[in-house]
């Protein structure tokens, strides 16, 4: 299928947070909680549409161990958006979300759009991080935030959507360059930037983008 | 790359083919293949209930379809087994004397009845066990890192959950699994838990009691792939590269594609060589290389990545349907697991044009390259 745009995404998180579990339900609509852990990465796609425009969203979901954080930071590389997942009912999982994010920081281009998710919100009676706080983390650092549910699906879609509206957006600013991969977006084949339906590619060359 | 040869191998000269061929017989007509979808379930007295298949999958990408399987004929399976018996009997002497011996019968598999023994011998857990008598209660009762604990708790459902043995919270699978591991960071507390370790620890469960399975998890992670499960990965990360180094001499041009596509080995690598392609394989090819493994050490490993390779990509003609980094990454991820019959992947391993040595020396390469590597990073942060 064609698409104008592809972009990477990367979910990242402390190990059981359920990162594999969102991207489950939104790539399948499905909850599975019974499942093997991930070990090194794992890989997810779906198209989305924005603004009229066919996306892929191709997605990594990571491992979330400490012991394969030195090779996770190296799926950092060319993604254009990243989840950071923590679980609503562990604050411990809450608590290492400024060394993921000087990770995600420190390993990605700097434009990368990050999405803070609060995951479990069906799980209220156990809750341990206050919605507000969430927020405020978020606020603190430039994040976008949402609490989300892989369990029943409340709010997975906003979650990945939204994200993809923020470099949709960034695109339109001319923010990304799209013509350089490194920055996780793809023009789709049909979709050259000599194209006059496309947006203007921001930083200026003119050469055609690389073809998926 | 820690190649855990451990016997010493010696040229046998006499016996040339032990038992005939490794011809095994196919029951059922299709070839062999891994079912997708759900569980089978059987209706019997008007209720509906789980079958498992002879390795105790339920369902799952693991379960093997009974009328798919292969099963050795029951006269030579006897013959194979008196014959790793009589080597039981003088362990010693066939390790140092006619270890080539050995790793032919390993290549020709483990006769299921005697596998878990066989591994135990193999990896020298027998005897580690039986020179730390008490140890592992006595690991069982120490306290443990409390991080590592939990880690491990957060894990104990998510291993083979469709094997019998593991569907049920606190059922005893998942509660050995639990003493093994959280021993074994009471063991190691400098690497304590890794979470690649559980599906070995829980396949090793499957075929053995747990204070033996822990002693073999000791020796997979001490003697046979030191390093691979301690913070940082730095000897998973090496193993990648000298995989990808061995790749150039066997598939020159999917080796150079997938430079081009700076697909870093780990992304494909690491699952399969943590996991002992555990979570890779059709289960008879799991066992089969495990088998293996326990007599041959990582080189195995190795040879099973290149022909997996082979599998994926045949000589490149299918390089042109992967453009980009996606493709290429989906096309090795999903395996084309219906041509994967457990005597076809032995024998493929065996034809690969790669020697001791050639590992040998790319790992040595590897090593190399990545000391200046390591300098010009740390001078890099400096600046």
């Amino acid at each position: 299928m064609s698409y104008a745009y592809l972009f990477k995404y990367i979910i990242i998180g402390d190990t059981g947070v359920g990162k594999s579990c969102l991207l489950l339900q939104f790539t399948d609509k499905r909850f599975q909680p019974v499942h093997d852990l991930t070990i090194g990465v794992e890989f997810g796609a779906r198209m989305i549409t924005i603004d009229g425009k066919q996306i892929k969203l191709q997605i990594w979901d990571t491992a979330g161990q400490e012991s394969f954080r030195s090779i996770t930071r190296s799926y950092y590389r060319g993604a254009a958006g990243a989840l950071l997942v923590y679980d609503i009912t562990r604050r411990d999982t809450f608590n290492h979300l400024t060394t993921w994010l000087e990770d995600a920081r420190q390993h990605s281009n700097s434009n990368m759009v990050i999405m803070l998710i609060g995951n479990k919100s069906d799980l209220e009676a156990r809750r341990d991080v206050k919605k507000e706080e969430g927020e405020a983390f978020a606020r603190e650092h430039g994040l976008i935030f949402m609490e989300t549910s892989a369990k029943t699906a409340a709010n997975v879609e906003e979650a990945f959507i939204n994200t993809a509206k923020e470099i949709y957006q960034k695109i339109q600013d001319g923010v990304f360059d799209i013509n350089n991969e490194a920055n996780g977006i793809k023009i789709g084949p049909q979709h050259s930037p000599s194209n006059p339906n496309m947006p203007s590619p921001a930083g200026g060359g003119s050469q055609g983008g690389g073809c998926c | 790359m820690a190649v855990a040869d451990p016997g010493v191998e010696v040229v046998d000269s006499s016996d040339p083919e032990e038992d005939g061929s490794t011809d095994v017989a196919r029951v059922g007509t299709s070839s062999h293949s891994i079912s997708k979808n759900g569980s089978p379930t059987k209706h019997q007295n008007g209720s509906v209930m789980m079958v498992a298949d002879r390795y105790g999958f339920i369902g799952g990408s693991q379960y093997t379809k009974p009328e798919e399987e292969y099963r050795i004929p029951i006269e030579k399976l006897r013959k194979r087994e008196l014959k790793w018996l009589e080597m039981f009997e003088n362990w010693e002497k066939w390790m140092s004397k006619r270890f080539r011996k050995v790793k032919d019968r390993c290549r020709k598999g483990i006769p299921p009845s005697l596998r878990s023994r066989a591994w135990q011998f193999l990896c020298g857990s027998k005897f580690l066990m039986e020179h730390n008598k008490g140890r592992y209660e006595e690991y069982l009762r120490r306290p443990s890192d409390p991080k590592c604990e939990e880690d491990i708790k957060k894990d104990l459902h998510r291993q083979f959950p469709q094997h019998e043995m593991f569907t049920s919270k606190g059922g005893y699978g998942q509660e050995d699994l639990y003493c093994i591991l959280k021993a074994y960071t009471v063991h190691n507390p400098h690497d304590g838990y890794c979470q690649a370790q559980a599906p070995i620890a829980a396949v090793l469960l499957m075929h053995m009691p747990a204070e033996q399975a822990f002693w073999c998890l000791v020796s997979i992670c001490e003697k046979y792939l030191p390093g691979y499960y301690s913070p940082g990965l730095e000897a998973v990360q090496v193993d990648g590269d000298v995989l990808f180094g061995l790749l150039k001499k066997t598939q020159p041009t999917v080796h150079k594609h997938l430079k081009k596509q700076q697909i870093a080995p780990i992304l494909y690598m690491t699952e399969w060589f943590m996991c002992l392609f555990t979570r890779t394989l059709p289960w008879a090819c799991v066992l089969r290389v495990w088998d293996m493994f326990f007599c041959e050490g990582v080189k195995v490993m190795f040879r099973v990545g290149l022909v997996l390779f082979r599998l994926v990509f045949g000589d490149g003609g299918k390089l042109a349907q992967c453009p980009t980094l996606y493709e290429t990454l989906e096309k090795i991820r999903k395996l084309p697991l219906h041509q994967l019959d457990e005597e076809n992947i032995v024998q493929e391993t065996l034809r690969l044009n790669i020697n001791e040595r050639d590992m040998e020396k790319e790992h040595q390469k590897q090593i190399q390259r990545r000391k200046p590597k390591e300098k010009k990073k740390s001078t890099k942060h400096k600046s």
